[in-house]
């Protein structure tokens, strides 16, 4: 072995290493989105599909963005003709019950779809934790500029949009922004009462 | 349950091939080889587990066991059954599973084919395979793990994606494609396994690998060429290759690869270019999968871009262990793995094979910038930018012509040296076809000069590798008398790599030819039609019969019955360009009709229509001399099949010191005479 | 003496592939912009060649199927743009989908668009009720089962 060699050819592997890595750090089918940063669109929708148990709002109640600042809110859109969808929803679920005695709200927004199919939907997946609202004509998800779903929107307390997701979400990556976004919050907290349930 | 067998099989055969993977050091270093045995067990037993695992896969897709993960998220009960089974690699999950089926077919094979023969070199090439294999044992037992139980389960799945189930094509495309690449990782095992056995200073690792290496090159050919022909007949833009990074995928392998194919013959017949040899086997394997990383975790955006997953870390770490590896002991090796072996003369077949991989490098380096570029971009100026088609029809079409020019060159010219009035003698007969091809292509309206270069170089390659076959026939009917047939076929029986490989030569030509002239020539017109009315696109008329709409189990179909119109205004034909919309997707799949002939295609695609059916909106193309394109995919098979069973079985028998180089007496007849030039004599060279 | 030549001239050659490589990208990247990007640059972004990534905006697409004009508005929530294509669009093309659109801006501020691609990806959307294809194009069936 020459190892002066073979140390030199090592220095060759990390540009393009170090490239690929860095391939992961952003979305490349995500059309840049000049949201984050910015301040969330309001919204002003009707809930359909109450919820269950603490994060409960009444049928037909209204949802405001504006009410909800000072919380980290997760907006996220889906619809039941959605593939991915069935993918995330089970995360997202409990994901939003671990955080229920927290300054957080998830309210899913249906994206292009009735809100018939949608009811029987959630039950054929066995339930939904939080809230779902009904996007008529779809205003809200332009504002959005979604593109298809499932897409994840997290607002911070200060109605900023921190993050968007495309596709279906990941409990640990919701976990991990919802946590940073929470004022002095010890993050790992809601986590162990799911455990313990 | 079936699931749950699955999952517990695959859980075994990582244990298995981890166990095999460090128990073959052991058994070396300790001296054990009996141990060897219990390695070849495990890649057998990994074979059997992986098998029970896909086979599963097909049973869950075929019962729509929707409390299986992947049937839940790509079967749907109104698919039909083809395109169910076919979907086992429509998505990701299935796709790794089916890629370490065919990793375990091929490990299989090895142990099978090689076991007996002496020395550490299979032994440490079973182990680099089973390392591999670990790697997708882990993607299949963890992230993506396609047998996660489902609960509850749904009723219906929402069925693959659709434009894979809109075309036969998908059922051969994929599984040639991972044929190819997969086959890839046995070449690249014999060459990490010769340097781990100290036998990377003989030539006899790459008489073992090439076999391997051609038979993946095959498969890559077809399933490239097979990718064209899919895209062709189901994107409907009338083109088959659009330079996505997807595409240059599959296209950068191929490149080392077959520049392989051409420098182990100089590494074997001038002791040249061992060290290149190697390299260009690792490089082909880590082509593989990059392309494999780059089309799968998402990276890169792509219209083919089906799939993406947190899969893209633990590919990014694969790639990196293999990179840092290969290059450590390829590196660190170099100065004994050298060969000193001195170029013949300037005007000799292995200087067009140097420039050969030179041209077939830089087309690579080409491409390969290419494709990563916008990643770079963002990476270093922080823009979003795509390469367009111009830079690579701009970068990498010279070199190719040139290419074609030298595949031309190299047949005509013998081994070591020949003089300049020799090589001039050799090289005249073939150039008179270029000119005529040139001037037929230049009357016919070709202006730009890489076409019409590219037509007479397509004529001078077809001449110089056609009248090899010619010579070499002319010679055993005037020695033997045997008939003109006979001669051809007891020619290429009697050196089947050689000839093997000018067949191969001729079926790349048929493919350059093809897509020459169908670039080059190709005529499109679009227009809304209401029935009765006609549509003229270079001599070919259509006119629009009606408009329908047809209700199928899984999708609705509204199609245009278009006439099609002969000279005298006789209906010839029918075609039916139609579009598919699928129950998952409001984005139809538009269904081009293609009416073939041996001088091009007539294209239709519906592109629009009233919804009363009042009109419709068609696009035709002619596109000249395409199934040119799909016919020298099959010759190039046929060549690389003709290559590989050449000779007795002798690349396994025990450890030839000298080069087993194939030899025309052995197979029973007669050695070519003397006016055949080239390299049946140079083969017996040590 | 011979070796250290081979050495300058395989660096020569290899320094003007590079060359050649990366003045050719130069030339040939195509930059990929939303239209409040594309907006901001003014004047520069006229007649150069981009791809332009949004969302077509609802309402806005209008097509003459005999003259095979096609104009729409692409938006991405911020600001947009006004597009034009001749040739039949893709017959999936949509309102209120994602579209990267390739082309120039011509003169008069107007998107010309040469090539229309449509996002494929997992996020498809499956018709609302009441926009099945056997549904919309009813009488196309009707006629034909006839």
């Amino acid at each position: 072995m020459n190892w002066k060699r073979a140390a030199i050819a090592v220095l060759a592997a990390a540009p393009p290493i170090a490239l690929f890595a860095y391939g992961f750090s952003r979305d490349p089918a995500a059309i840049p989105s000049p949201l984050p940063g910015h301040a969330a669109p309001e919204f002003t929708l009707a809930v359909f599909a109450p919820g269950e148990g603490p994060l409960t709002r009444p049928l037909g109640d209204t949802v405001r963005l504006r009410e909800l600042a000072g919380k980290v809110v997760v907006v996220n859109f889906w619809a039941s003709w959605c593939g991915p969808c069935r993918a995330e929803h089970a995360g997202l679920s409990e994901t939003a019950r671990q955080y229920a005695g927290k300054p957080v709200r998830f309210i899913g927004v249906l994206y292009n779809d009735g809100a018939a199919a949608a009811r029987e939907w959630i039950t054929q997946m066995g339930g939904q934790s939080y809230p779902a609202v009904m996007d008529l004509r779809s205003l809200t998800a332009i504002d959005y500029g979604v593109y298809g779903v499932p897409e994840t929107y997290i607002v911070d307390a200060s109605g900023r949009i921190a993050y968007k997701h495309v596709g279906p979400i990941p409990p640990s990556v919701l976990r991990q922004w919802i946590d940073s976004l929470l004022p002095n919050a010890t993050a790992s907290e809601g986590i162990p009462r799911a455990v313990v349930r | 349950m079936i699931g749950l067998i699955a999952h517990n099989a695959l859980l075994v055969s990582l244990a298995a091939v981890a166990f095999g993977a460090i128990l073959t050091p052991v058994a070396i270093r300790t001296g054990r080889r009996e141990w060897l045995q219990l390695v070849y067990g495990a890649v057998y037993t990994n074979f059997l587990l992986v098998s029970i695992a896909a086979v599963s896969m097909v049973v869950a897709l075929v019962t729509h066991d929707f409390s299986v993960s992947y049937v839940a998220a790509v079967g749907s009960r109104s698919t039909p059954l083809l395109f169910t089974i076919i979907s086992l690699w429509g998505a990701l999950e299935g796709s790794i599973l089916f890629w370490a089926w065919v990793l375990g077919l091929y490990s299989a094979a090895v142990v099978a084919l090689h076991r007996r023969r002496p020395g550490n070199l299979v032994p440490y090439a079973v182990m680099t395979l089973l390392a591999v294999a670990a790697f997708f044992a882990v993607l299949l037992v963890g992230p993506a793990d396609p047998f996660l139980p489902v609960s509850p389960v749904p009723a219906d799945g929402p069925g693959p994606n659709t434009l894979l189930q809109n075309h036969i094509l998908m059922a051969v495309h994929p599984p040639l494609l991972y044929l190819g690449y997969v086959g890839m990782s046995v070449p690249f095992a014999f060459a990490l396994g010769a340097i781990f056995s100290n036998e990377a200073a003989t030539n006899d690792w790459s008489i073992l690998s090439r076999r391997w290496m051609l038979t993946s090159w095959g498969f890559l050919s077809a399933a490239i060429i097979a990718g064209m022909w899919w895209s062709y007949e189901v994107l409907g833009w009338g083109g088959y290759w659009a330079w996505d990074p997807v595409e240059n995928a599959s296209f950068l392998p191929w490149l080392t690869a077959t520049a392989y194919l051409h420098s182990v013959m100089v590494q074997e017949r001038r002791n040249m270019l061992r060290l290149w040899t190697l390299n260009l086997c690792v490089a082909t394997f880590v082509l593989t999968i990059l392309g494999t990383f780059l089309t799968r975790s998402g990276i890169l955006s792509s219209v083919h871009a089906f799939t993406t997953g947190a899969i893209g870390y633990y590919f990014l770490s694969f790639i990196a262990i293999v990179l840092v590896t290969t290059l450590v002991l390829v590196a660190g090796n170099s100065e004994r793995i050298q060969t000193k072996g001195k170029l013949g003369g300037a005007a000799s077949r292995e200087t067009v094979f140097l420039l050969n991989n030179l041209f077939l490098t830089a087309v690579m380096l080409t491409v390969l910038v290419g494709t990563l570029y916008p990643l770079v971009a963002e990476a270093v100026r922080g823009v979003k930018v795509s390469v367009g088609v111009p830079f690579f029809n701009r970068m990498a079409l010279p070199a190719m012509v040139a290419l074609l020019f030298l595949m031309g060159v190299g047949p005509a010219l013998p081994w070591g040296s020949t003089t300049w009035a020799d090589a001039r003698k050799r090289l005249y007969p073939p150039g008179i076809a270029a000119v005529i091809l040139g001037a037929i292509a230049v009357i016919a309206g070709a202006r730009s000069i890489y076409a019409i270069l590219a037509f007479a170089f397509v004529g001078y390659a077809a001449m110089s590798n056609l009248r090899e076959f010619w010579i070499g026939m002319r010679a055993r009917h005037r020695a033997h008398g045997e008939s003109w047939p006979t001669a051809l076929l007891r020619l290429i029986a009697g050196n089947r790599r050689r000839y093997g490989g000018y067949i191969a030569h001729i079926g790349v030509l048929f493919v350059a030819l093809g897509i020459t002239a169908s670039a080059t020539f190709r005529s499109e017109r679009e227009a809304t039609l209401t029935p009765g009315q006609t549509l003229t696109v270079a001599g070919h008329t259509v006119r629009l019969k009606n408009l329908w709409g047809r209700e199928e189990p899984q999708r609705s179909v509204i199609g245009a019955t278009m006439d099609v119109l002969g000279r005298n205004g006789t209906v010839i034909g029918t075609m039916e360009p139609r579009m598919n919309y699928y129950r998952v997707s409001d984005q139809p799949v538009p269904t081009p009709d293609v009416r073939s002939s041996i001088w091009g295609d007539l294209y239709v695609n519906l592109m629009a229509f009233e919804s009363s059916g009042a009109n419709a909106t068609v696009k035709v193309i002619v596109e000249p001399f395409v199934p040119w394109i799909w016919f020298g995919g099959l010759v190039i098979v046929i060549g690389a099949i003709t290559g590989l069973f050449y000779g007795p079985r002798g690349a396994t028998a025990p450890a030839p010191t000298t080069n087993p180089a194939p030899n025309i007496g052995r197979s029973g007849t007669a050695p070519v005479l003397a006016p055949n030039p080239a390299p049946s004599i140079a083969s017996a060279d040590p | 003496m011979k070796r250290k030549w081979i050495t300058v001239g395989a660096g020569v050659i290899v320094a003007v592939f590079a060359w050649l490589l990366f003045g050719g990208l130069e030339k040939n990247v195509v930059f990929f912009l939303t239209p409040q990007e594309l907006l901001a640059k003014g004047t520069d972004g006229v007649g150069v060649p981009v791809r332009l990534g949004g969302q077509v905006k609802p309402g806005s697409v209008k097509w003459n199927a005999q003259t095979l004009d096609l104009r729409f508005i692409v938006t991405d929530g911020a600001r947009e743009m006004q597009a034009h294509s001749t040739g039949a669009p893709p017959q999936m093309f949509r309102d209120g989908m994602g579209v990267v659109v390739e082309g120039r801006v011509g003169a008069g501020g107007v998107f010309e668009a040469t090539g229309l691609m449509v996002k494929h990806s997992n996020e498809y959307r499956a018709p609302k009720p009441g926009e099945e294809a056997h549904e919309k194009y009813k009488t196309l069936m009707k006629q034909s089962s006839q």
